[in-house]
Formats: C-alpha cells, sequence, structure tokens
C-alpha cells in the first residue's frame, strides 16, 4: 500500500519531486567535488612534501654499521631500511626507515634505537608526511592538524547542505501533512509513516545520488586541469595529475546519503510526531501565528501588498533556503568581484607597475654561489638580451652612530618613531639591518656608471633611504635619507655576533637601486658591493643566501613569444651545469592574470551554485504551493480580487524574493569593500572607476529573471485553477 | 457486555487565561453492540469526546477503557495499533486518500498490518455498502455518499470494537444521509457493530438505541430508546 501512494504520489507530483531530485543531485555534486578535490589536494600535497623532503618515514642518527642496518631491516614492522648517503658523515650514518603499518612509527622507532643501544633522540621523524596520513606524535600537544581542518571541512558543508537541502523535502512532505493524518487516524504508527517518507526520498534520490557524484568527479577533474593550465608557468610548482581512489567513491556515496537521509529524515520525523488530530486537521493553508503588518509594501503597493507581505511572512520558513543561498550569492558574488578587483589594482602597483622595467626574465640558481656563475658573458650575446646581471643576497647588520641618523629621519622624530622595532638602540648606536646585495662585477659597474659614482678599488654604495613611514603608507612611499652621507667606511657584522666585524670602504651614497626585481627591507641599509669586494670578505662576514640570481633585460618592445624563446635559451645556457628555475615578466603577468580569472571561475562557480540552490528552493516552492495556496487565492477572489490583482501579489513575492538579499548585500558589501581599501591604503576613486559593475548588474538581473520566471510558471498555474472548487471545505480532494 | 468505559475524562485546552475546558469529568459506559447517538450544539465537546475514545486525542485527566485495554496512557505507536484494530473512524469529509484507489482504501487499516484482508468479509461489506463496482476507482470519481460509503467500509474492515462516526452525514444531502444512516443500521444488526454517532442532527440521533447529550462539556441527558 505504501509502495502504491508513494509511487501514485510521485507521478502526480512531478514538480516536488524534480524539487528533490535536483536536490540531492546538487549536494552530491557538491560533496564528490569536494572529496575528490580534497583527496587530489591531499595527493598533491604528499607528492610535493617527498619531492620536497624525501619520503621517508622514520630517520636514525648514529653510529650505524652493517649488522645494525641488517637489525633494523629485519624488524618487525619495517618495510625497508637504507642508509641515506647524502646525509651520512663519516661518523654518522643516516638510515631512513620505511614501516609497513606506518600507525606505529612512534612506538617502533623507539623500540629500534634501544636495540641499536643509541639514544631516544637518535629517532626522528618526518612529521610533516606522517600528518598527512593523520599520524601524529603522541607526545606532541600541538600536532599538524591540516587533515583535521579538510575533514571538519567537509563536515561542515555536508551539514551547510543539510540546512539547504532540508527544505525541498520538507516543502513536499509538509504538502502532505493531511493525508498522513488520515493514515494516521486508521492506524499507521508514527514509525511507517517515516519509513515511508524515507523510502520516498531513497527511491527518488538514489539515480541523483550516483550521477551527481560522477559528474563531481569529472568536475574535479576539469577543475585540476585548469589549475593545471593556469598555473603552468609558476615557479617551482610540480604538475598534478588526477587521481581518483575507489574508496573516496565510497566515502562520497556515503556522505551524500548520510546528508540526504539526514535531510529527509528531519521534516519526516516532525511531520510523523503530529498527532493525526493536528495533521488531519492540517488543509495545508499559509498561517501566521501572530499579526503581522507589511507596513512599506502596503505603503507602496496597497492592500496586494500587504497580501503579499503577509503571504511572504507565513511563507518564510519555507523560503529560509531561498534567502540565506540568494543573500550569500550575491554577497559572495559582489565582494569576490569587488576584492579581485582591488587585488588587481593593489598587484599592479605594488608589482607589475614598480617592476615593469626591472626585469624580463629571472633566473634562479639552486644552490650555487655567485662565484661559481661563469656563463655570464654567454647570456649577455644572447639575442635579444639587452642587459643582464648576476647577484647573490646575503644577511648582516651594521650599528650606527646615533649622531650618524640624518637630519630628515631626525626631524621625523627619530630612528625609533620611524623604524619602531626595527632598529634596536644600544650604547648609542644603532643596531640595523645591512643587506648585502653582491654583483658580478660588470653589472656593478654599470650600476656605478648609471648613478655617477666612480668606482676604483674595493667598497660598496650604500641605499641611503629610509621610508618615510609618519609621512607615506606603504602603498605609496616616500622615502628620506638614512643616515649622514659623511662615513668612509661602514662597519659589518653576522647578525647576532658582535665579534669581528668587517670595515666595508664605502664609494658613495645614493637613493636610487639598481635594476633589480628585489624588494628591499623598509628600515635596512642595504650595500650594494662587486663579487671582487665579496671575495674578499665573505671569509669573515656575511651569511650568504643559497641560490644566486641573473636579471636579464630584454631588447625593447619585446613580445611573449620572443621572451619565452629567449627564457629557454637562457635556461640552456646555465642550466647545462646547475639546477635552475626561470620566470618571465610578460609570462608571470599572463599567469597571474589567468590565476585571478581561475579563481574568479572557482568562486563565481560557488556563487552561482549557491544562487542555483536558492532559485531551486524558489521554484520548488512556487511549483509546490498551487495545492498550499489555491484557497487562499479562491478567498481573495471570492471577495472581489482580479486575476490582474494576483498578477500584482505574485510581482510583489518576486521582488521582495529576489531584492531582500540584494538590499542586505549592498550595505554589507559597501562596508566590506569601504574595510578592504582602508586596509590597503588604496585610492578609493581608483577603485571607483574600475567598480565592476557590469557582471555585478548581470548576476542581480539574471537572478530577477529567474525568480519571476518561478513566479510566472506558478502563478500562471494558480490562475488556470478551479478556484470554486477550491472554496469548498474539503482539503483532501 | 461492556466494550467501552470513561471515567471522570477532562480536557483542557490552552493554559493560564487561554484555559478552555471542553471536557469535564465525562462517566461514560456502552455495552458491546450499542448504537449511541451522542448529541449537543457545536462546541460542546462532542467531537473531543470521540477523538479521545478514538485514542486520536489524549485525555487531560481520566481514563478510557477499551475491552478492557486502557487506551489513555498508551504511547504514539500502541494508540496508532489500537486505532488500527480496535477503531473504525468516519468523518464528515471522508478523509479518503485521494491517490489511492478505494479498494487500497478500504484495505488501508489491514495493509498497514501487512495482514491478507478476508476476501470472503471485504465482499460481504463492500456489496451491503453498494461500492463493489466502484472499487477501482479514485475517490475524486466518485460522489460523496459513494465516498463516505468507501470511509464506513474502510472503517469496518478491521471488524473493530467500536465505529466512531463523526457527523457523517454532514456533508451529504438528504437522501445519501439516509442511505447512510441505514448503512450504519444495518452494520449494527447484522455485524453487531457497536457504533457512537456524533450528530447535532436530532432526527439522525432517533434511529440510534441510545441517546447522549453533551452542553459545555458535560454529559446532561443519557437515555435509551424504545
Amino acid at each position: 500500500m505504501w509502495k502504491d501512494y508513494s509511487v501514485s504520489f510521485i507521478k502526480k507530483n512531478r514538480a516536488s519531486s524534480i524539487s528533490i531530485m535536483v536536490a540531492a543531485f546538487i549536494s552530491a555534486l557538491f560533496l564528490s567535488l569536494l572529496c575528490s578535490l580534497f583527496f587530489n589536494f591531499w595527493n598533491y600535497d604528499v607528492e610535493q612534501i617527498v619531492l620536497e623532503e624525501g619520503g621517508w618515514q622514520g630517520r636514525i642518527t648514529g653510529e650505524i654499521d652493517e649488522d645494525d642496518l641488517a637489525m633494523i631491516q629485519n624488524f618487525a614492522n619495517v618495510e625497508s631500511a637504507s642508509v641515506n648517503e647524502e646525509l651520512s658523515e663519516e661518523s654518522e650514518i643516516v638510515v631512513d626507515v620505511y614501516f609497513q603499518d606506518t600507525r606505529t612509527i612512534y612506538r617502533d622507532m623507539p623500540l629500534i634505537t634501544e636495540k641499536l643501544g643509541l639514544d631516544a633522540d637518535a629517532a626522528s621523524y618526518h612529521e610533516l608526511l606522517l600528518s598527512r596520513y593523520l599520524i601524529h606524535d603522541p607526545q606532541d600537544a600541538k600536532p599538524p592538524l591540516l587533515m583535521a581542518f579538510y575533514l571538519v571541512i567537509l563536515i561542515i558543508m555536508s551539514l551547510a547542505l543539510v540546512l539547504i537541502i532540508h527544505n525541498s523535502f520538507a516543502v513536499t512532505m509538509n504538502a502532505r501533512i493531511h493525508q498522513f493524518g488520515i493514515f494516521s487516524s486508521v492506524g499507521a504508527t508514527p514509525g511507517q509513516i517515516c519509513t515511508c517518507l524515507m523510502q520516498e526520498a531513497a527511491v527518488l534520490c538514489a539515480a541523483p545520488i550516483l550521477v551527481g557524484s560522477i559528474i563531481g568527479i569529472a568536475l574535479s577533474f576539469g577543475v585540476i586541469q585548469a589549475i593545471n593550465l593556469l598555473a603552468a608557468d609558476v615557479a617551482g610548482r610540480h604538475e598534478a595529475v588526477f587521481q581518483y581512489h575507489p574508496l573516496i567513491f565510497v566515502v562520497t556515496i556515503l556522505v551524500s546519503v548520510l546528508t540526504v537521509f539526514i535531510s529527509a529524515w528531519l521534516p519526516a520525523r516532525k511531520l510523523s510526531r503530529l498527532t493525526p488530530l493536528e495533521a488531519i486537521r492540517n488543509t495545508g493553508e499559509l498561517q501566521l501565528k501572530k499579526k503581522k503588518h507589511s507596513r512599506i509594501l502596503s505603503l507602496l503597493f496597497g492592500i496586494e501588498g500587504e497580501l503579499a507581505g503577509n503571504a511572504l511572512k507565513a511563507q518564510k520558513k519555507a523560503l529560509r533556503t531561498s534567502t540565506l543561498s540568494l543573500t550569500l550569492s550575491f554577497l559572495g558574488f559582489t565582494v569576490m568581484l569587488c576584492f579581485f578587483t582591488l587585488s588587481g589594482i593593489s598587484t599592479n602597483h605594488t608589482y607589475f607597475e614598480r617592476y615593469q622595467d626591472a626585469w624580463d626574465v629571472m633566473v634562479t640558481v639552486k644552490n650555487t654561489g655567485i662565484e661559481n656563475i661563469e656563463q655570464a658573458e654567454e647570456i649577455n650575446q644572447l639575442h635579444g638580451v639587452k642587459s643582464s646581471v648576476a647577484y647573490q643576497k646575503a644577511e648582516t647588520v651594521c650599528a650606527i652612530p646615533e649622531t650618524d641618523i640624518s637630519d630628515e629621519v631626525n626631524a621625523l622624530g627619530g630612528l625609533g618613531t620611524v623604524a619602531g622595532s626595527s632598529v634596536t638602540l644600544a650604547e648609542g648606536s644603532y643596531l640595523i639591518k645591512a643587506p648585502i646585495v653582491i654583483m658580478d662585477d660588470a653589472g656593478f659597474k654599470e650600476y656605478c656608471e648609471q648613478i655617477g659614482i666612480t668606482s676604483e678599488g674595493d667598497g660598496s654604495i650604500v641605499l641611503n633611504r629610509i621610508w618615510d613611514s609618519v609621512n607615506s603608507n606603504f602603498r605609496y612611499k616616500e622615502y628620506v635619507p638614512f643616515i649622514k652621507e659623511e662615513p668612509d667606511a661602514i662597519l659589518l657584522q653576522n647578525a647576532g655576533q658582535g665579534e669581528n666585524p668587517v670595515e666595508l670602504p664605502v664609494f658613495g651614497f645614493t637613493q636610487e637601486a639598481p635594476v633589480l626585481r628585489e624588494e628591499y627591507a623598509n628600515y635596512a641599509l642595504v650595500q650594494f658591493i662587486p663579487l671582487s669586494m665579496w671575495e674578499k670578505i665573505s671569509g669573515q662576514i656575511g651569511n650568504p643566501e643559497a641560490d644566486t640570481y641573473i636579471r636579464v633585460l630584454a631588447e625593447d618592445g619585446i613580445t611573449l613569444t620572443e621572451l619565452n624563446a629567449l627564457e629557454k635559451d637562457i635556461v640552456q645556457v646555465i642550466g647545462r651545469e646547475y639546477t635552475v628555475e626561470s620566470e618571465n615578466r610578460i609570462q608571470e603577468k599572463v599567469s597571474d592574470e589567468n590565476m585571478q580569472k581561475g579563481a574568479m571561475w572557482i568562486l563565481g562557480a560557488f556563487c552561482v551554485l549557491l544562487a542555483v540552490i536558492g532559485i531551486a528552493n524558489v521554484f520548488s516552492n512556487t511549483l509546490g504551493f498551487l495545492r498550499q495556496r489555491k484557497r487562499e487565492f479562491a478567498q481573495y477572489m471570492s471577495v472581489g480580487m482580479t486575476p490582474e490583482g494576483m498578477r500584482k501579489m505574485f510581482c510583489i513575492e518576486a521582488l521582495v524574493i529576489a531584492g531582500r538579499p540584494l538590499l542586505i548585500t549592498l550595505p554589507l558589501t559597501v562596508l566590506s569593500v569601504g574595510f578592504m581599501i582602508t586596509a590597503s591604503y588604496l585610492n578609493p576613486m581608483e577603485f571607483l572607476t574600475k567598480l565592476p559593475i557590469v557582471p555585478i548588474v548581470i548576476f542581480i538581473l539574471a537572478i530577477f529573471g529567474f525568480v519571476s520566471l518561478a513566479y510566472y510558471i506558478g502563478g500562471k498555474r494558480m490562475l488556470n485553477c478551479n478556484m470554486v472548487d477550491a472554496l469548498r471545505n474539503d482539503s483532501v480532494g | 457486555m461492556e466494550i467501552l468505559k470513561c471515567e471522570g475524562i477532562r480536557k483542557v485546552y490552552g493554559s493560564g487565561e487561554n484555559c478552555v475546558t471542553a471536557l469535564d469529568r465525562i462517566d461514560l459506559s456502552v455495552d458491546k453492540g450499542e448504537f449511541v447517538a451522542i448529541v449537543g450544539a457545536s462546541g460542546s465537546g462532542k467531537s473531543t469526546l470521540l477523538h479521545i475514545l478514538g485514542s486520536v486525542d489524549q485525555p487531560t485527566e481520566g481514563k478510557v477503557v477499551v475491552e478492557g485495554t486502557d487506551i489513555s496512557t498508551m504511547n504514539r505507536t500502541q494508540s496508532a495499533i489500537f486505532r488500527r484494530r480496535k477503531v473504525g473512524l468516519v468523518y464528515q469529509f471522508y478523509n479518503l486518500i485521494p491517490t489511492l484507489t478505494i479498494r487500497k482504501n478500504i484495505l488501508m487499516p489491514l495493509s498497514l498490518d501487512k495482514r491478507k484482508p478476508n476476501q470472503e468479509y471485504f465482499e460481504q461489506v463492500v456489496n451491503t455498502l453498494g461500492i463493489a463496482d466502484k472499487l477501482d476507482f479514485l475517490p475524486s470519481q466518485l460522489s460523496g455518499g459513494q465516498q463516505q460509503r468507501a470511509a464506513i467500509a474502510r472503517s469496518l474492515i478491521y471488524r473493530p470494537a467500536l465505529l466512531l462516526a463523526d457527523e457523517p452525514t454532514g456533508n451529504l444531502d438528504q437522501k445519501n444521509s439516509k442511505e447512510i444512516i441505514d448503512m450504519l443500521k444495518l452494520s449494527n444488526r447484522n455485524l453487531n457493530q457497536t457504533i457512537l454517532l456524533i450528530t447535532h442532527d436530532e432526527k439522525i440521533a432517533l434511529e440510534a438505541d441510545r441517546i447522549v447529550t453533551i452542553e459545555d462539556g458535560r454529559i446532561i441527558s443519557d437515555r435509551k430508546r424504545g
């Protein structure tokens, strides 16, 4: 009987059945996409860790001989163990250990070290990699929780989906309260009613869940491909390969089924708990619990406005999903567009405009000192190269007597006021960061000529400027001289060590930095020195960074294709001997724009998805309210409301449903954009000229259009109904 | 043989200032095979009494015993099973499921119990009620009188201890009303079915063996006829 009843109901109420199926499809699609993306991000993360740090799980360091190694290899849970030649020294051998069951690693490793007669701290763990498998040191009070974070996101998303889609079930179930009252009155138990509804949900949702899950996988494949395409030129990134595991499919299906189950169970349980009397008396009409008065709508549209307002208030619960999804999608879409516009303006100011002419191709030579780079001339000879310079950076500090601080800085209130805690004053001198930029000799000479300083002998050029943080913000920086241009030499020392300072002769002071793609610290006294000078002092001072950079400027008017070819040539020259990473300016700009576009598409798609959920809810309501509101409209007609009046009511309701999210969103958007502009110190007028008004208006119009369409269809069906029948007090018919 | 016994039934709706006493200390006893009419003006509490007797509603105070079982303390599931097996309810507005055929509507209490109908009894009921040729129709394809007969058939299909009819003729014309009352009398006589009929129509009440009058939630008269 239940089967006949459900089949018959599904057949006769296609609109509400479709709305349930769409809800199940969307939730499965979303969860499948989420699970598959998480799995792929996780996989990528693990791959990245293995590439950068190796795939070892445990590591034992100490005096380990062949027998010890065999002992490790024969340990019950050890899959393999091998000597890490790269890290091992004669006295200390490093053994990488791989386990069969990694979960017991924190128990097994101490046992192994104990057997080897080593201290417990001889064992180390690849905590980052292990944490990706949710394996944490039991002693660690604050283990990395990235995976747990992923899981929490999944649970939150599922709960959000439950909140969103349970309404589709509620709408169709509530339409039958009276019928379930009849069942109840002839002896159907709450359990039987609940089971009937759940079976109905299962039948309706099985196919959409399966299809949604499969399409979700396909979409995630698309997203991974899109990310690969957009981020193809990001230096140091390895390509993501789409991967999928049957277990993920099982998890997706389980989570989707659970989400749909809870969504259906919530209204089903509520409905089955109604007493037969409550249910049988329910005519399905919209009821207001309290007296309400829709002042604004009444004022604007008269009695139709008041009636529409009351109807909307009575449907408040049913329309909650629409309001929430539409508001979130409006808000998300507008804030996202404004954010990307602001971010674009900011990137232009802080990066593309600032470094427009500072570089065309940048090559990072990995783990190589500048003294080893011998291909500079060869690079300069390449077709299309205007100039090139190789440079390396090193960290030092210098002590500047208080009396040597420039008058301009003192006029601003002293170095303490300008630089705050970035500098420290001790015994009458300021300890200031003094990064060294070591340039190849030819590049340094070119720089000296550019700023009009003679560079005979050994010495440095000091970038004598400090950000005037009192009178300018970080976005539009102004500089003043850092120190009085008096000293012939500056004493440099290694950070954290006061001993063995090196006196570096100063050729001259400048406020003009060389053409390098570098952003110097705000309160540092940067020194530029030639390689020949560095070779003399490097024994005593300086912690050079591991990598050396080669900045290449190309001929004017070079195109992307030409620059790509030039980049390839340069890499060929330098990459023969060293590991290199390269970037080129035009490609980076294109990639950056693509990344922004990609992010906008992904976030935009999320907003559109939210809007679709909201609109689907409006459709399910308007198509489902035929039975619910037939009597209401029949009553209006019986007291003389014309079909035009009813159409007016529909229009008002559609206007409110689509307009309310807009009204909520606009002030919130203005506030958040205002906050973003203030925080980023951008000129508001600059933002206003680039305000993404067209896409926002299109989005708004699309939502208004769809809500109007839903009301047009629902309203048309309502107006075609026989209202006289509806006035008879037979709510069963 | 006593089939129904009510002791001190009270039903109060709301609380505080909004408190309304629908039934006030009702004592009632009905024997098997009796045809009792409960009459009273609108709002007198007769429908509330019927809902409590049918376990559709619970009393605020008091005890209702049907065939030796106290139904006033039952939980929802027990009440539902009790209604299914021991009570047949007939409403003014038929309350048939519009998407099920008349046959399935009639067999609903048995289907809920996953029981097969006794074909002979089923045919006897539908033939007596004159709807044997309407079994494969949907409720909306039948007249009001035919729908009410189907509702009575559904209420009788489980051979309930009590048949409770709440204004079963309230929505019917005179001819159909008479036919429905005749059907109820027939089932009372032929099947020894205990019937409690709620009506505000004195003429219909006169068809019963006993008339109980309710006013303001109290029984003000209880007289046997004939």
